[in-house]
This record gives structure tokens, sequence and C-alpha cells, in this order.
């Protein structure tokens, strides 16, 4: 008995420990936000008083909150395009055999290996012709089909018993709602971490975003981080740290809200 | 639906027809952003560009062949590939060691899982502006712990030692909240009777995790290995903002060399190149991944 | 099987339903587009509204939209829409693609090494032709600062945010040293002298961004074009000159410095050497004038700006304008050229430019700003910031500090950067400086290769 208490000690002494350094780059992040320029300078960690002056400023210079919203409609429209077309086509790799399914699937793992930066500019050219410069569709729709995606949906699929695919064409159900019915449901785990991927990495882009948009109308927070630092005038670093507080406040709390309901995913996914 | 062997052409293609509709939005999609761009890449990276990308002069295989001779383009490839073995086993292991404590039934992990996993929340442009604080030189938190435990001071980002390592640490930060959810994920999946019983058999912490959670964990660690490895082929955000690929060329990965050759010197032709050059070390690479790897990976 | 078709279609409905939906929010930017060249795009109230691409962000974004807003204010014909496109190279790339379309801004911000691209780009008109037709007298303006912006005597683009160059010192540190703090060093050797004596515990003598801008400064102080054909001032530059007697002797005093261990070296990180200043790392340090006024505020010591070193065989030949400048875009609208051009003339008003010179620290491209109260005031707390101006002005005009013209300039200027971080390691001084100088070359001869 002596020994599990000691070993709980012990783990809970890593947790505390592992878990701090982690987050202490955003704790320091934080303190830095409250700071005025030559406090920063002298190297503390506390700041002098929790003001907030820095926080005022950064609303003041910037449309943050139309910012955010444009983050918030990208991101999410990113993440239900890629939910669907992600879980159509992993689907397709595990369940539907067919001739040259395997070339197929590797060719859709290529291209998570070409590099984005390469394909930028005639990325850029391909919206502009469609007139999609500062749209919304023109942020996301060229994102909505993720070898990634594939990828981790078909590695859960496949972890999905065949009897259940055979008890379903005797039960009489159709492919798709099997799909729709069956698969779709006991896949929650993998499709609610896509999810959650599909919108972070897009909450974070930064080059795409800047590139297709040429006003505010339908810029996001990431752009905005950026418009706070100067290039050749000094940078008001206190205020860049709460705008930084400010973008990461909200994935922050989805990422903490979402953490009971991804466990229950998690723990659901199990399929025994 | 069921499938009957009949002999018609029309049947017995029908898996292949319903299969491609499931995967046509995907290949519409990939066409326009990602195949028809590449075959642009490959194109461009026979030409020098004018002044506005065009193509203006074929030169053959010329911007292949000055790639791998010139210093400048070996370096980075170096510098990427000690990169990529910098980050990937590290951020993995570390993931795991986070995951294999966080799967722990304890009371308040809810908030430790939280705690790992916040990272993934954290863009690269916000992490890095942090991270460029940490190492800053003279008001670093890093160099000024080095300084009341009175050890030489490190230059992070400025000597092109450590600045490779720098990133490094900063990237494998930024990469195990993702990593460290998926391998949660891939634990809580493991069926706990597999541990019961070999707790009767009285089976030590270590030998359970060689034996049951490794072997049952390997589709998940196989995906996040491939993941990983081509996420940091492809790192760019923290360089651009942390080092800008120095000092001395030390960070200049591929990928932020494509950037600065095709957004600064404006010279698509070779950035097309460098494209190219690094679409096929990571194809490589992967082609490897699946054929050594994927065969141990136990599915059930 | 149905199913699936249903969900395909709702699929594509979404799709569609996106597109549409956005069709109809951005119609009057597309008008725009569809109207020939002979209309211009027009506010709701009938105003003639334009675009303004720039690069500024931070302070300089905050002024900048200020000044906009007052303009738009003080008529009632014209709009202007101050857009960020990010930094100078990605705003660059943005107009490349859309350089000559429907998309292209009225106005776009460039740095000062774009000045060649654009040029040559066919994408813009001369300012020069609106000077001749309004009669405008650009005399007024800072000669020094048009010389850079003018090929042929022909003005291209109006000169905008401003700045050169100088040396700050920490005075505080000069006492201790023993050495005058109000005389600062004005040759590289005295540098050097300087730079030992102030070299104690922390800190260090000497340093100086790692950044091109500042080695092209030292070059042209001493004479020393960047590239032959005068600085591509008379011609089309075939070749790099920096690897000259000159640009060795910026390398080894650099180098000397480095050995003798006076030389701090941060990196290519403007606030970086800045932090670094303050704190109390390095005595001496050369920024850019619109970096005093943050120096000064910053900083728990007292501060000396001064002019930036010589060689101490030549006279001093003074400072490059560095920054950026306005150009006006071609093949758009009378009506929206006109208002381009009013906007840039209401910019080069004293007024405006003293705000702009007080809120950023970039200079007042019209002197007479300087003449202004508000500018009068802050000097007089302030008498570093004409030092700034001064020395701008006791700059002797000729090739070398006019600056270089070349297309392929920022890819030289990292070969710069470049050659001076292999020197900080230990590489030879000449030899680092000959590389740079080829890979300058390979980039000017693919560039001339592939000219139409």
């Amino acid at each position: 008995m002596r020994d599990s208490t000691l070993k709980k000690v012990w783990i809970y002494f890593l947790l505390t420990v592992t878990s701090f350094l982690v987050f202490f780059p955003v704790l320091y992040a934080f303190m830095i936000s409250f700071m005025s320029g030559p406090e920063i300078l002298q190297g503390r960690f506390f700041p002098e008083a929790f003001n907030f002056d820095n926080y005022a400023k950064v609303f003041d210079r910037l449309p943050l909150l139309k910012y955010l919203l444009n983050s918030f409609i990208v991101s999410l429209s990113v993440m239900v395009g890629q939910l669907a077309v992600c879980s159509l086509a992993a689907y397709a790799f595990v369940f539907i055999p067919f001739k040259g399914r395997d070339l197929v699937f590797f060719l859709f793992i290529s291209t998570m290996m070409i590099p984005w930066e390469a394909t930028m500019i005639p990325n850029f050219f391909t919206i502009q012709k469609l007139d999609w410069l500062n749209t919304y569709q023109g942020m996301s729709l060229p994102f909505f089909a993720l070898a990634f995606g594939t990828f981790l949906l078909r590695q859960h699929f496949k972890t999905i018993p065949k009897e259940l695919q055979e008890a379903s064409q005797i039960a009489g159900l159709s492919r798709f709602a099997f799909f729709w019915k069956v698969i779709l449901p006991v896949s929650k785990t993998s499709l609610v971490t896509l999810g959650a991927y599909g919108f972070l990495t897009t909450w974070n882009m930064y080059l795409w975003p800047l590139l297709i948009t040429t006003n505010s109308s339908v810029r996001t927070v990431q752009i905005g981080l950026k418009q706070l630092q100067s290039q050749e005038i000094s940078t008001d670093w206190g205020v860049v740290m709460a705008g930084v507080i400010v973008v990461i406040i909200p994935t922050l709390l989805l990422l903490f809200i979402g953490q009971k309901q991804l466990q229950k995913g998690l723990s659901q996914g199990a399929l025994k | 639906m069921t499938t009957v062997r009949a002999p018609g052409i029309w049947k017995r293609s029908a898996n292949l027809r319903v299969g491609f509709l499931y995967l046509l939005p995907s290949i519409i999609l990939f066409a326009v952003f990602l195949f028809y761009p590449m075959i642009r890449t490959i194109y461009l990276s026979f030409f020098l560009t004018d002044q506005n990308g065009n193509a203006a002069v074929n030169v053959g295989f010329e911007n292949y062949s000055y790639l791998l001779t010139s210093p400048a383009f070996l370096n980075s490839m170096k510098a990427t590939g000690l990169f990529v073995l910098y980050t990937v086993p590290i951020g993995i292991i570390l993931s795991l060691f986070f995951a294999l404590l966080a799967n722990e039934k304890l009371k308040g992990i809810g908030f430790f899982r939280t705690m790992y996993s916040s990272t993934m929340g954290i863009s690269v442009a916000a992490s890095s502006v942090i991270w460029l604080f940490l190492f800053h030189p003279s008001v670093g938190v890093f160099n000024r712990i080095l300084l009341v435990l009175d050890f030489p001071q490190i230059q992070w980002l400025l000597d092109p030692e450590w600045a490779l390592i720098s990133i490094a640490i900063s990237t494998i930060w930024m990469n195990t909240g993702f990593s460290f959810l998926i391998l949660l994920g891939g634990l809580q999946n493991i069926d706990e009777h597999l541990y019961e019983s070999s707790r009767i058999d009285g089976a030590g912490y270590f030998y359970r995790l060689r034996r049951i959670t490794i072997p049952m964990l390997s589709p998940t660690l196989f995906f996040i290995i491939t993941i990983s490895l081509i996420n940091a082929f492809q790192t760019f955000g923290q360089i651009d903002i942390l080092t800008k690929g120095g000092p001395s060329q030390s960070t200049n990965l591929i990928v932020y060399s494509i950037y600065r050759e095709a957004f600064i010197n404006y010279q698509f032709g070779t950035a097309s190149a460098q494209a190219v050059i690094l679409f096929v070390i990571i194809l490589v690479v992967t082609i490897l991944q699946f054929k050594l790897v994927e065969r141990k990976v136990h599915y059930q | 099987m149905k199913l699936m078709l249903l969900f395909l279609t709702v699929l594509s409905l979404a799709v569609l339903a996106a597109c549409t939906n956005s069709d109809s929010s951005t119609k009057d930017e597309e008008n725009k587009g569809e109207d020939t060249k002979g209309e211009a795009t027009k506010t709701e109230d009938g105003k003639v509204s334009i675009e303004f691409w720039h690069a500024m962000s931070g302070t300089g974004q905050t002024s900048l939209d200020e000044i906009v807003a007052n303009f738009n204010e003080s008529q009632d014909k014209y709009e202007v829409k101050a857009e960020f496109q990010g930094t100078y190279e990605e705003s660059l790339t943005k107009l490349r693609s859309v350089g000559g379309t429907k998309d292209a801004p009225a106005i776009t911000q460039v740095f000062e090494i774009g000045t060649k691209y654009m040029i040559d780009s066919g994408y813009i008109e001369p300012i020069q032709k609106f000077i001749d037709k309004n009669n405008f007298n650009a005399d007024e303006l800072e000669q020094n600062i048009l010389n850079y912006y003018k090929v042929d005597d022909e003005l291209y683009s109006m000169p905008f945010n401003s700045s050169t160059p100088v040396m700050i010192y920490n005075k505080d540190a000069f006492k201790e040293a023993g050495l005058d703090p109000e005389k600062a060093p004005e040759t590289f050797a005295e540098v050097i002298n300087s730079a030992e004596k102030l070299t104690k515990g922390e800190m260090y003598g000497f340093s100086m961004l790692t950044y091109g801008w500042f080695f092209e400064q030292l070059l042209a102080t001493q004479g020393g074009d960047y590239v032959n054909e005068n600085n591509g001032r008379t011609g089309d530059a075939t070749e790099a000159a920096f690897n000259s007697d000159e640009g060795r002797l910026v390398f080894r005093t650099l180098d000397t410095m480095n050995k003798a261990k006076t030389f701090g070296n941060f990196g290519t990180n403007w606030d970086d050497i800045r932090a670094a200043f303050a704190s109390e790392k390095v005595a001496m340090y050369l920024d850019s004038s619109a970096g005093v006024a943050g120096a000064i505020d910053t900083a728990p010591f007292e501060v000396g700006v001064a002019y930036i070193p010589h060689a101490d065989e030549v006279k001093r030949n003074g400072v490059v304008i560095g920054g950026a400048s306005l150009w006006m875009s071609k093949g758009i609208a009378e009506e929206e050229q006109e208002a381009a051009w009013e906007f840039m003339k209401y910019l080069t008003t004293p007024e405006v430019q003293a705000k702009w010179h007080l809120d950023t620290g970039y200079f007042a491209i019209n002197p007479k700003a300087y003449d202004e109260e508000n500018v009068k005031e802050k000097w007089a707390e302030f008498p570093q910031y004409k030092v700034t101006v001064d020395q701008l002005q006791d700059t002797v005009p000729g090739y070398a500090t006019q600056g270089a013209l070349i297309s392929v300039f920022p890819e030289s200027r990292q070969q710069i950067v470049t050659a001076l971080e292999d020197m900080y390691q230990g590489k030879d001084p000449a030899e680092a400086l000959e590389q740079a100088a080829e890979g300058t070359n390979r980039a000017i001869e693919v560039a001339n290769k592939t000219k139409k």
C-alpha cells in the first residue's frame, strides 16, 4: 500500500514539474504583457503592477474583435469542410476495395510532402482568377482536402473490425448509411481530434491569409499580431505580448473546454 | 449492394466507381490546389524566371546542377537533416512520456492534460514571439538563469553552433501539445484487460510498457512519426521570426531557403528546383517509413 | 447510395452558397474591376476612393492611419484607404502578382532598394509627370532625400519614410572610461580605440546590426560605389563594386574589433541590439535615425548621438537615405491618379511631416517641418535629433551617397549579412567579402539574362 502512495507522490511530482515547464513560456508572456518598456528591459519576471495599459493599446490600435470573428469563421469552415471531405476519402480507402487503391492512397499521402511555400504563388493566381481575393472561401477552401486528415481517419477506421461491415450488409444498410450511421459515430475520437487540429492550424495560419487579403475586411488575428511589431522603429514589446495573450486565449479556452469533450470522445472511442 | 461475382465490366467496376465518388471532393481540391501548382513548380524548375515570375530562359537541368554544387544549398540540406534528427525523436519521446504520465488515473489529471496540450493552441507566430524573448541575449530568461547559476552566457540565436539547437528546442515545445494529444488518444484506446491479465502474471511496469503498451500503440506511433517527420521538413514560421535563416546560414532550412528565393529574390526557377528536391527527399523518407516501419505496426 | 448523393449535393451546395454569398458581399470591389480604365471607384457619397498599400506596422501604422484619416476629413473629393500588406518583401510580392490588374492599388509604399525594380516593372507612372503638370515646387523638399529617388533627373516616386544611420552612444560609459562624452569618435581608428577603452565586464565597446544597409553606409561615406556603372546610376549595373579597398576596409575594421573582443554581435534584429544598448551590454552602436527617440526613452543613462564614423584617409562623404517611397500605379483611372497625387501632396506639407517626424522619428521630407512649433519644442528637449538632420544635410552629393540602383538589391544585402556573420565566426574578412561579391554578381547576371 505504501508502495502505491509513494508511486502516486512521485507521479504527481513529475506531472507538476513537467507541466510547469511546458506552460512556463505562456506564463512568461502573460507577465510581460503587463510590463512597461523599461521594465521589460530590466529582464524581470514579475511586473511591478498589473496594469492593463498594453491591452487597452492593443484594442485601440487594431480592430481585434473583427479579426477574432474572422478567424472563427475561417477556422470553423475549414474544420467542417475537412471533416466532410477527409472522412469520405478515408472511408473509401478502408472499406471500398478497388484496384489501384493503394496507389491512389500513396498519391494522397504524397501531397503532404509538397512544401506549401512552393505552391503558394501559383495558388495565389488561381484565387485571383476565381476572384476570391478578400473572401472567406479563398481563405478556407484550399484547405478542405487534407492528406493528413485522411491518413488520421484511415488509421482509425482500420482498427474497426471488418465484421461490423458484414453485419451491416446483412442488416441491409446501404454503403453510405453504414458510413453515416456506424462508422462516423464509432470514430468520434478521431473526428474530434481532426476537428481540433483543423480548427487550430487554420487559426494559426499567417502567410496565406496575408497574401490573399488586401484589406482588413476578412483578415485574421495572426496578421494583427504581425501588425503590432515594427520593423525599423522600436517595437513596443509589452503591447505585442498583450496581443499574443489576446490571440491565444480563445484557442486555450477552446482546448480547456474541449478537453472534457475530447476525453469523453477518447474513452468512447474504445470499441470493445 | 453486395458484391456478386457477375461477369459484366460495369458490375465489376462498381467498387471503383463508388470509391471514386467518395474520393471525388478530395481529388478535385488536390488537383486544383496541390497537383497543378506542383506541376507548375516542376515546369518552372527548368527555367530562369523574369522579374514578374514568368518562365523566361529554358536552362534544362542547370538550376539543379547549380544547387547540388552550391555550398549554400548543401548547407541547407545538412541543416534540414540535422533539424529533423534533433526534433523528431526527442519530440516524440517527450510527448510519449507526458502521455504516459497523463494516462494515470489520478485526481485532477484533466488539469495536467490541459497543460500538456496547451502548446497546440498557440500559433507559431505567437509562440515564436515568446521564444524570441526567452532566448533574448540581454534580457531573456534563459540567460538570466544562467547568470544566476554562474554559468557562461549562451548566444542562443546568434551563435551558429547554438541557433539550430535553439530553434529545435522551440519547435519541440510547439509540437508536443499535438503529439501528446494524439498519443494520449492512442493510449486510451488500449484495452484494459490486456494490462489486467499481465498484472496477474506479476509483470513490471517497463515490461508491460515494452510488451503491451508500445505494440498496441504502434499504429498511433507510426502515424505521429510520419506526421512529425513531414512537419519537421517543412518548418517555416519560427525560422522566419527567430533567425531569418542566420547566423551564417546555420538555420537556413530548405523551406526557408525556398521562401527567400521566391519571395525576396524572386527567382522562381531556383526556388522551384529547391522545392522539387525537397519533395523528393520527403518522398523517399516517407516511402522508407512505410516500407520498413508499417510492417511492424500492429493493427487489430 | 441515395444518402451518399444527398450528402454530396449538400456539400457542393454549401460550397456554392459560400461563393455566391461572398459575391454579393464583395460587389463594390468587383465593380471596380469590370469598369474600364476611364472610370474611378467611388464611394456612396460620390468621393473618388483609392487604395494605399503600405508596410508600416506598430507605431508607424498608428501614425499613418491618423494622417490618412486627417486627409479624408480635410476635403470631400477623395477618400484614401490605407491597407497594411505585411513586410516590404511580402507587400512587393503581392504587388508583383497584381501589378497592372484591377487589384492593384493606386499608391504603393516600396522600400528604397526596390526602386530599380519598380522603374523597370512598367506598372508605375513617374511622379515627375505630376510635378511638371501641376507646377509643384519640389525644390522645397529635402534634396538629399530626393536624390535617391531621382534617375536621370526625373523623380520616380514620392519619398516618404526616410532614415539614415547614426551612431548612438552611452555618455555615462564614456565618462567612466575617461573619454569625452561630448565628442564621439569620428574615424574608424578612433572607434577602434574608444571601443577598447569602453569594453569592460559585460559591456562591449561597439556594435552594429548585422544588416547590409550599415555596410552600404560605411562604404558610401568613403565615396565607394556599391556596383559598377556609377552605382547603376548611369546604366544597368553588371557587377558588384563593393569588394574594393573601401569595402575591405569596412570589413577589416569590424574584424579588428571582433578579434579584440571589443565588438558585440547582437544579430540581425533591430530590437535585440537596442535592448543590448539599453541594458548596458554595448556602449556605442550604429542605429537608424528612426530609432533615436526609442533609445533615449528607454535608456536609464544619458544618450549621445553622433555622425557615423568615416575612414581616416578620406573626407566624410555622408550618408545614403534608407526607408521607403510612394509609387503611383499606371493604368488606373485619371481621377484616381489625381486622388493619389493630392494625397501625396498632402503628405509633403510641413504640418503632416512634423507629425510624422515626431511620431516615428523618420525624417521630414519637407525641411520646413522643422520650423513647426511642436518640432522645435521636441528638439529643445532632445537636441540629439538635430544631429541626424545635420548629418543628412552635410552629405556631399555624388554617386556614392545617391545610393546604388540594382534590381537584385534584397538578395545582395543577404549576401552581405552572410559574409559579416561568417567573418564574426572567424572567416578571413577579404574572403568573406569576395564571396558576397560573387553571390551578387551571379544574381545580377541571372536578372540581366531574363530581362526582356
